[in-house]
């Protein structure tokens, strides 16, 4: 029929549109065991090689080290600290928390090249430049919008008279507090900490400014192995990154199927 | 009666404890965004020496003009090619099961959260001249030559498109499940073919989520950096990679302050009068 | 056979509707409606009026059976093609549009040029008392203001047919009763064709030609409201719209349309029986509650029982007495509140009786 026909079609389309979103990301696998020694498919056969490589080179192993120490300290500060402020802002509930709230998004909004050059010139009057503390911060300011948004979309759920219950039944601010509030929230908390930590995990302009010559964190390094030589190693990370998005990811699904939905 | 803690009067003393949770997060942002922001706005009419000299380059200087232009083309062909498949793809979820309408929905988030730096690489990789989309249409014998895919304003177009497309999905498709599905129902029962009834009714409703999204898209667009400049090769300059250079490497920091300023003023602006027809923060996942 | 039956606008022959391929949400159904006449579909949730109503309009098609409109089979003809007039119950008004471009909208969508369109908006805003709203949003109108642009929405084009699905289910009781009034008023007025879908029997009862009765996707009974009320069929129906005594008993002998029926006490009663059922086969004796007689007045009737008065509750216009009777306590009885009604007390010893023909035997 064919209303069946004009569904069809646009289904149909539909799926190549996210054929295009989902698999070119996966392309990198199979380039990461090519037997080639530049970008391409395996030709002959599939070969190990590059894997090998990635897993002799000193210089990649810092890096992921640096970035998973660096992405778990900057999530932790950006934890504490955003789901603080959502929680305060729930509560004084006025103009001013409104805006405090706006305010804090703006690290999403504002292009990242120009939050870059600008703590690129603060952290060199401070000398902070190439230091891991300036970088910690940088990713924590930055990492902060999605725990406060994560955390305030929790908040939003809660039925303010759950609170009024609790108080009512005798429970005073701090153990409603601790036995009302935080336990309705702690699935944002969790789903924030989680984008936080991939936001540092995958930043890279921020690192290219401050990151001096001490920082060459696991973007920065696929940045300029990209841009020296299009080494098929690069692929074999790229692989990794992959996996380990997957990993993270999966874990944020699981957390997001148990959160009860408003 | 709303409680007293609900009437927006704001600060008072019993507040003082919420006020003093929040401020290491609003300390933070404001020592260390929001100086860090101000400083560049300051260098742009400080540096090399105080005055709108800086500012006058929009106008005068070639190579600026010239960056702005393919900004703002790129972004605009960015914005309308994410509108277009983002459409059909969430007006598709919409009409889906809801068992497909997780897997598309996954499809949608998947990009999402793999590093920008790592699909760009995979694009570059995918369509370089001896990469396997040129591989594959050699093999079948639409092509003698490679196609130049990469290095040019094709390859930052699709590597920008695949990563804009699933904010325009979210934003339209958010705004889709909104619509009530009797309305279209309605209009079929009252005379109209199915085209009429999508033009006549589901179109115009879905005017906030297109604008939404367009601006979403856009405005996130200009301030791309990565994908341009790995897929551009250097050869098709955008004004976040611009910026770079003029810092890295010709230390001009007055120019590059100045675009700076430009760029976020123009975002900013671009959302403040979009917070005007729709919630903002909803769009950044609120 | 050769009497000139008039042909029904609308005819289901054998439509059967499943979903999922394994349970009916409407089964066997065979129904007509008439030209120019108020039918209701009447029954619980469930029962398969919605999926009626919308095989009806085109936008499901029936698992079996075909539809006919006017004669012409429809059952493969698309919605837009049907000019059926539809009336949503949450109305479905475009919220992208303003009222008159909304009852405008089926009319443009046929192509009607722009003076034609302009008076019959005007005609069909004055028809539902809405003159001078045209430029309004829907939003901004109150409940009972958008049910009238939805039904002027579903009248403008002159369709055959018009259709409404619980119209006034959004309403506070005041407004539907005047929205009650406002409609069939338009009815009769237009003598259009509506076809109309409701739970609440009072409503079916208050606007209809003929009510169609349905439970659990199958078409119990098609009649007009009194005779619904007064001769059910079944004793679904008997229960379904307004209240009734139902007495178990057994069948014992028939003859045409009577029977003699053995109660579990007992008594035996003659009762009308509409539907034939073998002796000895379990039926139920359905007495409405106000053609009880009482005292005297049952002493002389054919059917007559003792019985004690349980409890007295006064309702204005009418007394409601419960009785113990036939070995149960729920036995009622209405009074209407004429001059010089005697009053009882509770505990009192009475007889009860009622007429043969206002007893029904029916079977379940
Ligand atoms: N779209 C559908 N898909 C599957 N089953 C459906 C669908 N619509 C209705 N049903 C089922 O068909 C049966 C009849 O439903 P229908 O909507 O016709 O009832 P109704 O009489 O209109 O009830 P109500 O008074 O609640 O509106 C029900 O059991 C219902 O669950
Ligand atoms: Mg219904």
């Amino acid at each position: 029929m064919n209303r069946h026909h004009a569904t069809g079609i646009v289904m149909a389309f539909a799926w190549m549109v996210l054929g295009f979103l989902a698999l070119p990301a996966f392309a990198v696998v199979p380039i990461s065991f090519t037997d080639t020694r530049y970008l391409a498919m395996p030709d002959e056969h599939w070969s190990l090689q590059h894997w090998r490589a990635f897993l002799s080179n000193r210089e990649w192993h810092d890096s992921i080290w640096q970035s998973l120490w660096i992405a778990c300290v900057s999530t932790l500060g950006a934890v504490v600290a955003g789901t603080l402020c959502a929680i305060g802002c729930w509560r004084a509930s006025s103009r001013w928390s409104e805006r405090v709230r706006t305010a804090m998004i703006l690290p999403m909004a504002v292009p990242t090249i120009v939050y870059a050059l600008g703590i690129y010139r603060l952290y060199v009057d401070l000398d902070l430049v190439g230091s891991a503390i300036g970088i910690v911060f940088a990713h924590t300011v930055t990492g902060l919008p999605y725990v406060v948004l994560t955390v305030s979309a929790s908040l939003a759920n809660i039925d303010p008279r759950l609170e009024q219950a609790a108080r009512g039944l005798g429970a005073s601010v701090g153990q409603t507090l601790r036995w009302v509030i935080v336990p309705n929230v702690v699935p944002g908390i969790l789903s924030g900490a989680i984008f936080a930590f991939i936001h540092s995990w995958d930043e890279l302009i921020v690192v290219i400014f401050i990151g001096g010559r001490a920082f060459f964190t696991l973007p920065r390094r696929m940045w300029d192995g990209i841009n020296d030589n299009l080494d098929p190693v690069i692929a074999v990370v790229a692989t990794g990154m992959i996996l380990f998005t997957l990993l993270v990811l999966s874990a944020e699904l699981a957390l997001r199927a148990r959160r009860p939905r408003s | 009666m709303p409680s007293q803690s609900d009437t927006p009067t704001g600060w008072r003393p019993r507040h003082g404890v919420y006020w003093l949770i929040i401020m290491p997060a609003l300390a933070m942002l404001v020592l260390l965004y929001l100086v860090p922001l101000a400083d560049v706005l300051v260098t742009s009419v400080t540096d090399p020496k105080p005055g709108l000299d800086n500012f006058l380059l929009l106008f005068t200087s070639t190579s600026v003009q010239k960056t702005l232009l393919t900004t703002l083309r790129i972004a605009a062909l960015t914005t309308f090619v994410a509108l277009l498949l983002g459409y059909v793809v969430a007006y598709a979820m919409r009409a889906a099961n809801s068992s497909q309408q997780r897997l598309m929905l996954f499809c949608v988030l998947l990009p999402f959260w793999i590093s920008v730096l790592v699909r760009s690489f995979a694009w570059i990789a995918l369509l370089s001249s001896r990469g396997p989309v040129n591989a594959g249409l050699m093999a079948w014998g639409l092509i003698d030559e490679p196609l130049p895919l990469v290095r040019n304003e094709t390859g930052v177009l699709i590597g920008m498109v695949h990563v804009m497309l699933p904010y325009a999905v979210l934003t339209l498709y958010a705004n889709m499940r909104g619509i009530d599905v009797r309305l279209v129902a309605a209009a079929r029962s009252l005379g109209a073919s199915r085209f009429q009834a999508f033009r006549m009714v589901f179109l115009p409703l879905t005017r906030p989520g297109l604008i939404g999204a367009g601006t979403l898209v856009f405005i996130l667009s200009l301030g791309f950096y990565v994908t341009p400049a790995l897929l551009g090769g250097g050869k098709v300059l955008m004004i976040a990679e611009y910026v770079a250079v003029q810092i890295n490497d010709t230390l001009r920091w007055g120019l590059g302050t100045m675009l700076a300023t430009t760029l976020m003023l123009s975002v900013l602006a671009a959302l403040w009068a979009l917070s005007r027809v729709l919630d903002v923060k909803r769009l950044f996942g609120a | 056979m050769l009497s000139p039956v008039p042909e029904p606008l609308v005819r289901f022959a054998n439509v059967r509707k499943s979903y999922d391929g394994t349970v009916d949400a409407v089964s066997a159904l065979n129904l007509e409606v008439a030209r120019s006449e108020f039918l209701t579909l009447l029954g619980p949730s469930g029962s398969g009026k919605t999926t009626t109503l919308t095989m009806l309009a085109g936008f499901e098609r029936p698992t079996e059976g075909r539809i006919f409109v006017d004669g012409e089979d429809v059952t493969d003809v698309p919605v837009e093609k049907r000019g059926i007039g539809m009336v949503f119950q949450n109305y479905a008004l475009f919220p992208n549009m303003t009222v008159a471009e909304n009852i405008a909208f089926p009319l443009r969508v046929r192509g009607v040029s722009r003076g034609e369109m302009n008076s019959k908006v005007m005609r069909a805003l004055s028809m539902v008392r809405l003159d001078g709203f045209g430029d309004r949003r829907p939003q901004q109108l109150s409940g009972g203001q958008q049910q009238r642009v939805a039904v002027a929405r579903a009248l403008v084009f002159e369709p055959r047919l018009i259709l409404l699905d619980e119209p006034l289910g959004a309403l506070d009781r005041q407004l539907r009763e005047q929205m009650q009034y406002e409609l069939k008023h338009l009815h009769q007025r237009l003598d259009v064709t509506m076809v109309y879908v409701t739970h609440d029997q009072v409503e079916a009862m208050t606007m209809s030609d003929r009510v169609a009765v349905f439970s659990t996707g199958a078409l119990r009974q098609v009649d007009e409201p009194r005779r619904l009320y007064e001769a059910p069929a079944s004793l679904f129906v008997a229960r379904f719209l307004g209240e009734s005594n139902a007495l178990p008993a057994t069948v014992r002998q028939h003859d045409g349309g009577s029977c003699a029926a053995a109660l579990a006490t007992g008594e035996t009663v003659t009762a009308v029986m509409p539907v034939r059922c073998a002796p000895g086969s379990a039926v139920h004796l359905v007495v409405r509650p106000e053609k009880i007689l009482l005292g005297k007045a049952a002493q002389a009737s054919p059917n007559r029982f003792a019985a004690r008065i349980a409890e007295v509750t006064f309702l204005g216009d009418q007394t409601r007495l419960r009785l113990v009777a036939f070995g149960a306590d729920d036995f009622i009885v209405k009074l209407a509140n004429t001059a010089g009604q005697e009053t009882f007390a509770p505990g009192t010893e009475i007889d009860i009786g009622w007429q043969a023909e206002d007893c029904r035997a029916l079977a379940e």
